[in-house]
């Protein structure tokens, strides 16, 4: 099948000067303010997982006289359907997002990557075993899966985490062998082999480094599409159980009173699009630092 | 060529025996089966028995298996558990529904977000790169159902520009046909036209500063022929292969898609389909997509071999 | 998008709560829109399309397998039935000349049929059709009217347009049962040409015949030659089209694509009221939606009841302190927009059947808590309340929980799919489950099978003999008094047990387009279109 995404590899990672090349990757991206803006942002969504809850108060809290009441002092977002305010729902819907976002992908990263690796470098019979699961995976619909697995195990974060990584797998397998593909054609791995280094040693220290950057930019691309992917699921009531606040949840209820409180579909919908932001400008900063072709 | 196709050919085969397999233990280990869900209100023990008894289910699975598999070499697919009409009359009505919404959808990716990712990568750090990739990136921040609730909101309930949803058959009146398949195509393509925009950009800018590319500049070829003629072909292959990526999302897009806009395509069909445990649909459907994944992938790599020769090596013996 | 309303749709029936509602703010809208709707007479003019946006996909039009609420609907416009029901849910005849005769102390029905009838495939009606049709009905493996028809043991043609139905019982809900789909006459030609098949190619007496069914998305009728009253009928064509999303059938209405839309949500139903382009039916009402406790179903509702260990189902007065922490009227006012019927009855309010003078208990938090108190479990109290995952479900789910938290209970809500939900239900594999019943017009068909020892829908697992007794006592009757006062004692009975803690009624609201008139609406929740049309 196709060869994902065949950039050809730059030279073999640089042992020598390894601080003096951090600080300047560092001093390069944060020259550039997109990246710099990116980095914020992710920073303040990490703080606002982290800290939100505790800061902003109980999301569950319901008051049933003062349901749908548009923003005022006491409720500075306004309150939901039940009278919960929400500002705390947003506080507490970013830890949801966090945790869908990034367990996914380390997920997806963890299973899918060795995959890769061991694909693309033994090739052969293993590289065809693999190549079918994988293909079998990809021709799946993934809301079919999705829709699936909630109907066996129950609606739930894990069991989104769980779909969300598994349908990114193919992805990260495909990338990892298509990278281990055009590397181990390089004169350095070629010259390893020929020294007799060990398969691992290769792996590791040779194939996997030039295989980070495309791997790098994929992850800068599956986080923010997880909160997606996260919000999706929970909108079709596939994801987080009540009265846990997912920012996709909140878009649900505010979709039934888009007459009576617009405001209610404000905030969730752009606390997604700029933590999606935040990811995927933090992703090209940091993409535009690691690729030196990129940067010139 | 011939041996590789033969090759392809054989993989295929078995991805899609294995498909078939997974999907049929899959749905039944689904909670539930026709028989609960056609019995409704009545659901007395000799109903369900019988409607079992009806779609082959008492049977043991490996019999219900070799079952399925010997009618569906005869082209038969079964017929719906849920309104008894034949599996392949249901497909034959859908899969065109969604292939004109994906086909509209990619052609909005395609001129959205090879346009502009070839922009932004041509004038880098410039201000319409600042504009394209801003545009991209919000493309891929917002998520898609609040995209199509506020077009239908804007478009066919504030300004009543277009009709909100319905779906008209090409053959039938193509004029509202395309008129109520704008907003579905441009919402259902702008996720991927800020995949393909971000791609494309990222391949030009590699492909921009590649040696051959560096040269013909050096050659005192000028900026625009540069980009649209090497750089752009080579990119190309970069766009194909997210193409054949991307299909399964856009499948997952259209079921949506297909919700918000009441389109009766295969998207909305699939769900349906699991929700009623409706297995010889789900059964079809699922087939139907493995063998369109297939194909669209052996078009991909033809395409990809037709546009950068040297792959081809690589395709074949790793295919 | 709305996977999560579909699924809920999906529903085979409506028995989970499925209905697209919600909830919102203005109470003042619920005062204009109780009862059911007056009938809009504007004269109507010849021809034209009607197309109505229905908010399930029907399972196959076959009456004698069909189990879905808007295949009902489908067939009130093309498969009349032998009684139909009044604006007053009172039965009248429809096909049938006359309501049965009853005699051999009620073990006979005699049924006098119209003469002229043609079915919309041009055959004729007749006593022999009424024969092929119920025996069908009682004997197809697949039937779902078997269970329905239950003491009918034999059909005889006594003469062209006379029937007897011999009963195994007195059977009161007969007439009631032969006006839903037992009564829906089919053709006993297209029978015999499509077998199995019918519900693809359906033919019966009505307004309109069938012509064709796009899977999952429109089913189309025309006009027939062959009505009996077909110059009442003004429309040329009807088009059912399957809308699942209760947001996109008021877009929709809004923006004109379709003329009448089915069960709006009750959060939009303020604002579509206020629309001068646009008109608001109430209707339904018969329908319930409670919480039932698993009492003592362990391994499924066909199988016999055992002992489950919850505090719930061991503690009679845990169960009624949950009910007692439970206020219907501001569940109705937060989830519902104040538009349905708070009530603790399975049956409908102003139903003849009903005790006038019971009353629902309030909500008292005092006494709820003194009975946790008392039964000496420590608390919180788990309960885990299962529910068909959609945001109107859910909803009502979390205003639960936050009431029954007051009393001292912790519920879990656990949203489900469908389908997962509704066999968790029949399985037993429940503590409590948010669901309901579409109702009928016969208050045998609210409680019988539903509350009663062995009922494949009593997911409680309830099995009293004051109720059991009761329920089959008021069937053998037709004496409204009687069954009132057998019916009242058994929902007496069922206020002890707390197997169904019963919340409210339904309503649903049909938005029209204002030149659209001859609809009739009424508290079956089934739109009726034969005098439907534009209005000149």
């Amino acid at each position: 099948m196709a060869d994902v995404l065949t950039t050809p590899a730059p030279a073999a990672v640089a042992v020598a000067g390894r601080s003096d090349r951090w600080r300047r990757m560092w001093r390069r991206f944060y020259r550039k303010p997109m990246s710099l803006t990116g980095l914020i942002l992710v920073v303040l969504f990490l703080l606002l997982a982290l800290l939100g809850p505790a800061l902003f108060g109980d999301p569950t809290a319901v008051h049933f006289d003062d349901v749908l009441g548009a923003p005022s002092g006491a409720h500075l977002l306004g309150t939901d359907d039940l009278g919960r305010d929400q500002l705390a729902r947003i506080a507490s819907g970013a830890r949801v997002s966090l945790e869908a976002g990034v367990l996914s992908t380390a997920l997806a990263m963890v299973v899918g990557i060795p995959i890769g690796l061991v694909a693309g470098f033994y090739r052969r019979y293993l590289d065809s075993v693999v190549m079918r699961a994988v293909d079998v995976v990809l021709s799946f619909p993934f809301l079919v899966f999705a829709v699936g697995l909630a109907a066996i195990l129950g609606p739930s974060l894990r069991n989104v985490v769980f779909a969300l990584g598994v349908s990114q797998i193919p992805a990260i397998v495909r990338i990892t062998r298509g990278e281990v593909l055009s590397v181990r054609e390089q004169d350095f791995v070629a010259g390893a082999i020929a020294d007799g280094a060990n398969d691992a040693t290769i792996l590791f220290r040779y194939v996997l480094p030039n295989a980070a950057n495309a791997l790098i930019v994929q992850a800068t691309v599956a986080i923010p599409a997880a909160i997606i992917g996260e919000a999706t699921l929970s909108f079709l009531g596939l994801g987080v159980q009540p009265p846990t606040p997912s920012w996709g949840v909140m878009l649900t209820t505010a979709q039934q009173f888009l007459s009576q409180a617009p405001w209610l579909a404000v905030w969730p919908g752009v606390m997604i699009a700029v933590t999606t932001l935040g990811f995927n400008l933090l992703g090209d900063g940091l993409r535009d630092v690691i690729d030196p072709r990129s940067a010139r | 060529m011939g041996w590789y196709l033969l090759r392809r050919l054989g993989a295929a085969v078995i991805v899609v025996l294995i498909a078939s397999v997974v999907v049929f233990l899959g749905v039944r280990a689904l909670p539930g089966d026709p028989a609960v869900v056609l019995a409704g209100e009545n659901p007395t023990p000799q109903v369900i028995a019988s409607i079992r008894e009806q779609y082959g289910l008492d049977k043991p699975l490996p019999v219900q298996y070799f079952d399925y598999l010997k009618h569906l070499v005869t082209g038969d697919l079964g017929q719906s558990t849920q309104d008894k009409l034949p599996v392949s009359q249901i497909l034959a009505n859908r899969i065109p529904v969604t292939l004109e919404l994906a086909v509209l959808a990619m052609l909005v990716a395609i001129v959205v977000g090879v346009l502009f990712g070839t922009i932004a990568a041509a004038r880098r750090g410039k201000f319409s790169d600042y504009t394209a990739t801003g545009f991209g990136l919000l493309g891929l921040s917002v998520p898609h159902f609040w995209l199509g609730l506020l077009a239908i909101l804007l478009f066919a309930v504030k300004l009543r520009w277009l009709p909100a949803s319905g779906y008209v058959p090409f053959s039938e009146n193509p004029a509202q046909n395309l008129e109520r398949m704008i907003l579905p195509a441009v919402v259902l393509g702008t996720g991927f036209a800020a995949v393909l925009m971000r791609q494309t950009r990222s391949a030009m800018l590699g492909a921009l500063s590649a040696d051959y590319v560096r040269t013909a500049r050096s050659k005192g070829l000028s900026g625009p022929r540069v980009v649209g003629v090497h750089a752009l072909r080579n990119s190309l292959t970069t766009v194909v292969t997210v193409l054949g990526l991307q299909l399964g999302g856009l499948i997952s897009g259209a079921v949506v898609t297909e919700q918000i806009f009441v389109i009766p395509g295969f998207g909305k069909l699939t769900v349906d389909a699991v929700l009623t445990r409706n297995y010889p649909v789900i059964e079809a459907v699922v087939l139907v997509t493995v063998v369109g994944y297939i194909v669209v992938n052996l078009l991909v790599d033809v395409a990809y071999a037709a546009l950068n020769p040297r792959i081809r090596l690589a395709g074949a013996t790793n295919g | 998008m709305r996977t999560r309303r579909l699924m809920a749709a999906l529903a085979v029936v409506p028995l989970l709560l499925t209905a697209a509602a919600c909830s919102g703010t203005e109470t003042s809208v619920g005062k204009q829109l109780t009862g059911t709707a007056p009938f809009d007479a504007r004269p109507v003019r010849d021809g034209g399309t009607l197309t109505v946006a229905l908010s399930q996909d029907p399972d196959a039009l076959d009456p004698t397998t069909a189990n879905t609420f808007v295949a009902r609907e489908v067939f009130a416009s093309m498969c009349e039935k032998l009684y139909d029901v009044d604006e007053n849910l009172k039965i009248v005849p429809q096909l049938a000349a006359a309501l049965p005769k009853l005699s051999d102390h009620d073990r006979t029905a005699t049924i006098a049929l119209r003469q002229g009838l043609k079915f919309n495939d041009g055959t004729t009606m007749d006593a022999q059709a009424v024969r092929t049709t119920l025996m069908r009905d009682l004997t197809l493996p697949t039937s779902s009217r078997k269970s329905e028809l239950g003491a009918v043991t034999s059909v005889e043609v006594v003469d062209d347009h006379t029937v007897r139905l011999h009963l195994s019982r007195p059977f009161a809900p007969l007439a009631a049962q032969l006006a839903d789909r037992a009564g829906m006459i089919m053709s006993p030609a297209a029978l015999r040409k499509y077998g199995k098949n019918f519900g693809a190619h359906p033919q019966c007496v009505g307004p309109f015949s069938f012509v064709s069914r796009t899977s999952g998305s429109q089913i189309v009728l025309k006009k027939s030659p062959y009505y009996y009253d077909k110059a009442k009928v003004k429309l040329d064509e009807l088009v059912y089209k399957i809308v699942t999303d209760a947001n996109v059938r008021s877009a929709n209405l809004q923006s004109g694509d379709i003329q009448v839309a089915e069960r709006l949500a009750t959060s939009d139903v303020g604002t579509l009221s206020a629309d001068k382009s646009l008109k608001i039916l109430p209707g339904g009402g018969i329908s319930y939606q409670g919480i039932t406790i698993n009492t003592s179903n362990v391994h499924g509702t066909d199988k016999k009841p055992g002992t489950v260990h919850t505090p719930l189902a061991q503690h009679p007065e845990l169960r009624e302190a949950f009910a007692l922490s439970l206020d219907r009227d501001v569940i109705n006012r937060v989830v519902f927009n104040g538009l349905y019927d708070p009530d603790c009855s399975p049956l409908p309010k102003g139903s003849p059947y009903r005790d006038p003078k019971a009353t629902c208990p309030k909500r008292d938090l005092a006494k709820a808590r003194q009975l946790v108190e008392r039964s000496g479990v420590k608390t919180p109290i788990p309960v885990t309340l299962s529910l068909t995952a959609d945001p109107v479900s859910e909803r009502l789910g979390q205003v639960i929980q936050a009431m029954a938290k007051e009393a001292g209970f912790a519920v879990k809500v656990v949203p489900g799919e469908f389908v997962t939900t509704l066999n968790q239900a029949r399985e037993g594999k429940f503590d409590t489950i948010q669901v309901g019943w579409s109702g009928r017009v016969d208050p045998d068909g609210d409680i019988n099978d539903l509350a009663t020892s062995g009922g494949s829908n009593n997911y409680s697992g309830m099995h009293d003999p004051v109720i059991d007794n009761g329920v089959h006592a008021a069937a053998a009757t037709t004496d409204i008094a009687q069954r009132r006062a057998l019916y009242s004692k058994v929902i007496a009975r069922e206020h002890e047990l707390n197997g169904i803690i019963y919340l409210y009624h339904e309503r649903y609201f049909l938005g029209t387009a204002a030149n659209v008139a001859g609809i009739r609406y009424y508290s079956d929740g089934i739109p009726r279109f034969e005098t439907a049309g534009f209005a000149k």
